[in-house]
C-alpha cells in the first residue's frame, strides 16, 4: 500500500469574481521513502494540492470540493480537526518558499523549535531544547547552542532555510512537503539546501513531495515527476523517462525554456508562448490548447485523459508513463520543440472566420500584418481560419489591460 | 513583452460599458455606494437647511419671549421647542446650519490654501527648504488639532472669523502633509522628468501636472476635513470661544447655553447635538466614498 | 537598543525646540499687543506701556525669546497674570485630575477596542466590516460634548445610575495627598470615596475614550487580519499547534506592534479632548482651567498649557517607541 494516495483531488476557490478553478481532479501516489517532484508554472496548482492534502488551504476562499486523501491508511479529507493538527508536524510537515517570511520575525528560533517538538511529544521543555540543538547541528548550522537564541531576521537566507527544514524533520516525519523549498534562495546556496533535503530525506527514509517550477531542480531530486497545468497532472512518469522521453507538448515546452549546458551549440530556448489560461472559467477541452503547437480540432473540445503510453523500459506500475493528450509530439519534435511535418497546422479554434481584413500588406505564409489601429472585423462562423497574433503595442480588451 | 497568441474563439467578449473617463465613472460608481448616497441625503439637509433657513424658520432665531422659554417640542407653534431665553430651537438650529456650513467651507478653503501651499512648495523646491518646512508641520502635528484651535482664538480673541482662522490652522498641517507628498511623487514621474528635460518652465509643469495629480486624494481630504472643521467649530463654540455676540446661533454655543438644563430640558441639547452628528457623518460618509469610487484600483 | 534610544531622544529635540518657537512666536509675533489685549477695556496708553514693561515686551525679541527659553530649560513657565501664581505650579496642581481622566479613557479604549478588534477579525467572514466601520463612523461624527450629554441624560438624569458632574461626592471627606482620587482613597483605605471616584469616572472616561475605542477597534482589527494571511502563521499551522496558541504566540504577538503604536498616538487626541470633557462633566482638571485662561486672556497659562500638553505628547511617545522597539527583535538586534 502506497503511504500516499490522492485520488481525484477537487479544490476551488471563491472570489469576488466567482470560482477559481484551482485543482481539477487530480490523482497520484506515493510510496513510503519516495520522492516526487510535482513541476507547473505558478498558479498551476502544485501549491494548493499540498495545501489540500495538509488542509490548510486558505478559509474561507479555498475549499476541497471531491476526491480523498489518504495517507498512511487514514483518509484526512474526514478527518476532525485536532486529529489533522495531531498529524501536521508530526507525519506530515511542510517546508515553504520563503524563509524569511515563514518563520515568525518575533519569536527566537528556539521557541519556534521547542514549541513544534512540544506539540506532539509531552517532554520537558530542556529536553526539547537538546532536541533543537541536534537538530540544528544535522542541518548543518555552526554553533547550534548559541544560534537558537538568535531571531530569523538574524540568520542568511540559506540558514534560515535550514532552519524551517530542522524543524519539519524535529519530529521524523513519513512524508515531508517542500513548496518551492529554494526559489527564494541565491543560485549558490540552492544546491547546498537541496543536497542537503536529499541527504536527510534518504537517510531517514522520509518521503518527500518537492514541488517547483524548475525542471531543473528536480532532475537530481525525484524518482518520479507529475508535470501540472492549470489544475490538472498532463504528464506523469519516472524522472529518467520524463526527461529522455518527454511526451506531452506542454513538458516539451518546459525542457526547452531551461537552458542546458549540454545543449548543441545554436539550439535557442524556446520560451512557451502565452499565458496560463484564465482558471476563473470551467476548463473546456484541453487546457494548454491555446499555447499548443500540436494541438488538433479535438484539443478544443475534449480534455484528454492521463493514459499510459508506451515506455521504452521494462513493463511494469513503476515505469508507467503516462500523459494526457490528443497529439502527443514525437520523439524527433520532442527534441526539435516544435511539430516537424511541414502539412500539419495547429487547429484554429472553433467558431472563428475572418470575414475582411485590412491587411495593408499581403498575407505571407497565412500571416496577415496589420498596421496599427486598422479597422479589423470579425464574423463568428464554422470553419478552417487563421489564428490572430497580437504583438505587443496592440490594444488589448480593457480588463486584459489591467490584469497585465 | 512578448508577442501574444489570442485564439479568437477563447477570447471573452469585449467589455461593452462605455468608460465615462475618470470622472464619469466615479460618479457612477459612488451613486452605487449605499453608505455615500446616505451621507450625501445627510449634506443635503444640512445644506438644505443653511440655505433656506430664512424661508423655514417659523421664528426669529435670536429673539424670545421670556415667557415662552423652555417650551418642551410641539407647543405654542415651537415644533422642537424654546430654549432658557424662550428662542424657537427649531428657527435656531435651522439658522445654525448656515454658521457651520460657511465656518466650515471657509475654514477648510484656507487652510487647503495656507497648508497646501506650504506644502507643494516644500514638494516643489525640495531639499533643505523642504526638510524646513516639514519640520514645521511635523510640530503642528504634535498639537492636536483642537487645541491648536483654542491656541488661536486665546491669541486672537473670539469671533466667528477667528474661529474660522483656529480650525483653518488646526487643518492646515494635514493638507500640507498631503500635497508635499503628491508633488514629490508627480516630481519622480517620467512625464515631469521628460517634460523639464525638454525645457518646460518649472511652474508651468506645477500647475499643469502636479496640480491635477493631487487633485483626487486633495477632493477626499477636504470633504473628510469638512466633517472635522464643523466638530472643531461646535466645539470651540462650545468651550464658549465661538461666536462674539453670544446670541448668535452656533451649535456649539446653543450646547453650552443648555447644558445646565439638561435634567428639566433635554431637548435644548438634543437637537443641536443631532443637528451636529448628522452633518458630521455626512461629510464623513461621502469621503469614504468619494475614496472608493475615485480609486479604481479600490473598486471590487 | 541603547542606540536606537539616544537616536530617538535626540530626534525628538528639534522638535521641541521649533514647538517652543512656534509658541513664543504666537505672543510676540503676530500683529496685536498682549499688553491691550490683556487690559482689555482698562487699557490706557501708560497702563499698557506698563504692563509692556513689566512683562518684557519692550526688549528686543531675540533677548525675550532667549530668556523665555532659559526659562523653560528651568522649568519656569511664567506667572499667570491673574494670580501671579507660577504656572507650572497651577498646574501640577490640576494636572491629576486630568490624568485620571486621561488614563481611565485610554483604559477603556484599548481594553475595550482590542478584544472587540480580535473578535471582529476573527468572525470577519460572518461581521464583514460592517458593525466596524459603523463604529468608527460614530466615533469620529459625534463630538465628545454630543456623547458626554447623552450619557449623562441616560445614565444619571433617567437612570439615576451614575452621577452626572464631578470627581467626587464632596460629602465624603477625602484628604488629597497626589490629588489622584482613586490613590489617595486607597492610600486612606477610605472605601467610600473610592466608589464614589470610581462611579464620577465612568461616563468622562466613555465620553473620552470613544474616539480612540473606534480606532484602537479598527487597527486592531486590521492588523490580525494582516498577520493572519503572514506566511509564519500557515507555518504555525503546518506544525500542528492548536489554535489558541497559534493566535496568542504567533498572531497577536506580531498583531500587537502596529496596535501599540496607535495606541500611543491617541494620547494627544486624549490631552486634547479632556478639555472638552472636563467642562462637559465640570471635571477639576487643567482642560477647564485653560478655557478660563483664554477667557481672561492669560496668556502664559495657555502656551505653557498648550507646550506642556505636546511635551507630554513626545514623551509617551517616545516611550511607545521604545516599548515597540523591545517587543520587535527587528528593531531591537540591528
Amino acid at each position: 500500500m502506497s503511504l500516499l494516495q490522492v485520488d481525484d483531488l477537487i479544490v476551488r476557490f471563491r472570489t469576488h469574481e466567482g470560482a477559481v478553478y484551482a485543482v481539477n481532479g487530480v490523482s497520484f501516489e506515493l510510496e513510503a521513502g519516495e520522492t516526487l517532484g510535482l513541476v507547473g508554472e505558478s498558479g498551476c496548482g502544485k501549491s494548493v494540492t499540498s495545501l489540500a492534502i495538509m488542509r490548510l488551504l486558505p478559509k474561507p476562499a479555498g475549499r476541497v470540493e471531491g476526491g480523498r486523501v489518504v495517507f498512511d491508511g487514514t483518509e484526512l479529507l474526514s478527518l476532525k480537526e485536532e486529529e489533522m493538527r495531531d498529524l501536521r508536524g508530526k507525519d506530515i510537515a511542510m517546508i515553504f518558499q520563503d524563509p524569511m517570511t515563514s518563520l515568525n520575525p518575533v519569536l527566537t528560533v528556539e521557541e519556534q523549535m521547542v514549541e513544534t517538538v512540544r506539540a506532539h511529544r509531552k517532554i520537558e521543555r530542556e529536553a526539547a531544547r537538546q532536541r533543537a540543538v541536534e537538530l540544528l547541528a544535522m542541518v548543518g548550522i555552526p554553533h547550534p547552542e548559541d544560534r537558537l537564541r538568535s531571531f530569523p531576521h538574524q540568520f542568511s537566507g540559506g540558514m534560515r532555510q535550514r532552519v524551517m527544514i530542522a524543524m519539519a524533520l524535529a519530529l521524523q516525519p513519513k512524508l515531508l512537503i517542500a513548496d518551492e523549498p529554494t526559489t527564494a534562495l541565491d543560485v549558490t546556496i540552492q544546491a547546498q539546501v537541496l543536497e542537503l533535503l536529499r541527504d536527510l530525506t534518504t537517510t531517514s527514509g522520509t518521503a518527500a513531495i518537492l514541488i517547483t517550477h524548475d525542471l531543473g531542480v528536480v532532475a537530481g531530486m525525484t524518482q518520479r515527476i507529475n508535470v501540472m497545468y492549470a489544475g490538472y497532472i498532463v504528464e506523469a512518469a519516472t524522472t529518467a523517462e520524463l526527461f529522455a522521453h518527454p511526451s506531452h507538448p506542454y513538458t516539451v515546452g518546459l525542457l526547452h525554456s531551461i537552458p542546458r549546458l549540454d545543449a548543441a551549440g545554436g539550439e535557442a530556448l524556446i520560451p512557451i508562448e502565452g499565458r496560463p489560461p484564465d482558471q476563473r472559467e470551467a476548463p473546456v477541452g484541453c487546457p494548454f490548447a491555446p499555447r499548443c503547437a500540436w494541438r488538433v480540432e479535438a484539443c478544443w473540445r475534449e480534455n484528454p485523459p492521463l493514459v499510459a503510453i508506451p515506455t521504452s523500459g521494462t513493463a511494469g506500475a513503476r515505469v508507467q508513463h503516462r500523459i494526457a493528450c490528443h497529439n502527443p509530439p514525437t520523439p524527433e519534435e520532442a527534441v526539435a520543440g516544435h511539430p516537424l511535418r511541414s502539412d500539419f497546422h495547429a487547429a484554429p479554434p472553433p467558431g472563428s472566420v475572418v470575414d475582411e481584413l485590412a491587411a495593408s500588406e499581403p498575407l505571407v505564409d497565412g500571416v496577415a500584418v496589420f498596421p496599427q489601429d486598422a479597422p479589423v472585423t470579425f464574423d463568428r462562423q464554422e470553419g478552417p481560419s487563421t489564428p490572430l497574433y497580437g504583438a505587443a503595442g496592440l490594444p488589448l480588451p480593457p480588463e486584459e489591460d489591467e490584469r497585465r | 513583452m512578448s508577442a501574444i497568441t489570442r485564439p479568437l474563439g477563447s477570447a471573452r467578449p469585449v467589455d461593452t460599458r462605455r468608460s465615462h473617463g475618470l470622472w464619469g465613472d466615479a460618479l457612477r460608481r459612488l451613486v452605487r455606494n449605499g453608505p455615500a448616497l446616505l451621507g450625501m441625503f445627510c449634506i443635503a439637509l444640512f445644506v438644505g437647511a443653511a440655505v433656506f433657513a430664512p424661508l423655514i424658520a417659523p421664528f426669529d432665531p435670536t429673539v424670545g419671549k421670556l415667557a415662552d422659554k423652555f417650551l418642551p417640542p410641539g407647543t405654542g407653534g415651537h415644533i422642537w421647542g424654546t430654549d432658557l431665553q424662550g428662542r424657537d430651537l427649531f428657527s435656531r438650529v435651522l439658522y445654525g446650519a448656515r454658521i457651520s456650513l460657511v465656518v466650515g467651507v471657509m475654514s477648510v478653503t484656507v487652510g487647503l490654501a495656507i497648508g497646501g501651499s506650504w506644502g507643494a512648495i516644500a514638494g516643489a523646491v525640495g531639499g533643505r527648504v523642504d526638510s524646513v518646512m516639514m519640520r514645521v508641520v511635523d510640530v503642528l502635528l504634535a498639537i492636536p488639532g483642537i487645541l491648536l484651535a483654542i491656541g488661536v482664538v486665546a491669541w486672537l480673541g473670539q469671533g466667528l472669523p477667528q474661529v474660522m482662522l483656529a480650525v483653518a490652522v488646526a487643518n492646515a498641517p494635514i493638507f500640507a502633509r498631503l500635497l508635499r507628498g503628491s508633488m514629490l511623487s508627480v516630481r519622480e514621474s517620467d512625464f515631469v522628468i521628460a517634460g523639464r528635460s525638454v525645457g518646460v518652465p518649472g511652474s508651468r509643469l506645477l500647475l499643469r501636472h502636479m496640480l491635477p495629480n493631487a487633485l483626487t486624494p486633495l477632493i477626499v481630504a477636504a470633504t473628510l476635513a469638512l466633517a472635522t472643521a464643523i466638530i472643531d467649530v461646535a466645539g470651540l463654540g462650545f468651550l464658549g470661544l465661538g461666536p462674539a455676540d453670544p446670541r448668535t446661533p452656533e451649535w456649539g454655543s446653543m450646547l453650552t447655553d443648555a447644558s445646565g438644563y439638561i435634567r428639566t430640558a433635554a431637548w435644548v441639547v438634543f437637537f443641536p447635538g443631532v443637528a451636529i452628528v448628522i452633518s458630521a457623518i455626512g461629510f464623513n460618509l461621502l469621503g469614504d466614498g468619494l475614496r472608493e469610487s475615485l480609486d479604481p484600483r479600490l473598486k471590487r | 537598543m541603547a542606540k536606537y534610544i539616544v537616536r530617538r531622544l535626540l530626534g525628538a529635540i528639534p522638535v521641541l525646540l521649533g514647538l517652543s518657537f512656534i509658541l513664543f512666536a504666537f505672543i510676540h509675533l503676530l500683529p496685536g499687543d498682549p499688553a491691550a489685549a490683556i487690559l482689555g477695556q482698562h487699557a490706557t496708553p501708560e497702563r499698557t506701556e506698563e504692563l509692556r514693561h513689566n512683562l518684557g515686551l519692550d526688549r528686543p525679541l531675540i533677548e525675550q525669546y532667549l530668556s523665555y527659553m532659559g526659562g523653560l530649560l528651568q522649568l519656569d513657565f511664567g506667572k499667570s497674570l491673574i494670580n501671579n501664581r507660577p504656572v507650572l505650579d497651577e498646574f501640577l496642581i490640576r494636572f491629576p485630575g486630568t490624568i485620571e481622566l486621561t488614563v481611565a479613557a485610554l483604559i477603556f479604549a484599548a481594553g475595550l477596542g482590542i478584544p472587540f478588534g480580535r473578535f471582529a477579525a476573527r468572525h470577519a467572514q460572518a461581521m464583514g466590516d460592517g458593525a466596524v466601520s459603523v463604529i468608527s463612523l460614530l466615533g469620529i461624527s459625534v463630538p465628545i460634548f454630543v456623547l458626554g450629554y447623552t450619557l449623562q441624560y441616560i445614565f444619571a438624569v433617567q437612570l439615576h445610575w451614575l452621577p452626572a458632574t464631578g470627581r467626587i461626592d464632596p460629602r465624603l471627606g477625602l484628604e488629597l495627598h497626589t490629588n489622584l482620587i482613586l490613590i489617595d482613597s486607597l492610600i486612606d483605605q477610605n472605601w467610600p470615596a473610592f466608589v464614589s471616584g470610581l462611579q464620577h469616572l465612568i461616563l468622562p472616561a466613555i465620553a473620552l475614550g470613544t474616539i480612540p475605542f473606534a480606532i484602537i477597534t479598527r487597527i486592531t482589527r486590521a492588523s490580525v487580519l494582516d498577520v493572519n494571511n503572514e506566511d509564519y502563521v500557515r507555518t504555525a499551522r503546518a506544525k500542528g499547534l492548536k489554535e489558541k496558541r497559534v493566535d496568542s504566540r504567533h498572531i497577536m504577538r506580531n498583531a500587537w506592534l502596529p496596535v501599540i503604536t496607535v495606541i500611543g498616538l491617541q494620547v494627544g487626541g486624549l490631552l486634547a479632548g479632556a478639555v472638552i470633557t472636563e467642562t462637559v462633566f465640570a471635571w477639576n482638571g487643567v482642560g477647564a482651567w485653560v478655557v478660563d485662561a483664554i477667557k481672561d486672556h492669560d496668556y502664559f497659562v495657555v502656551q505653557s498649557t498648550i507646550l506642556l500638553f505636546a511635551l507630554i505628547f513626545l514623551v509617551v511617545n517616545l516611550v511607545v517607541d521604545i516599548g515597540y522597539a523591545f517587543l520587535n527583535p527587528r528593531i531591537r538586534y540591528v
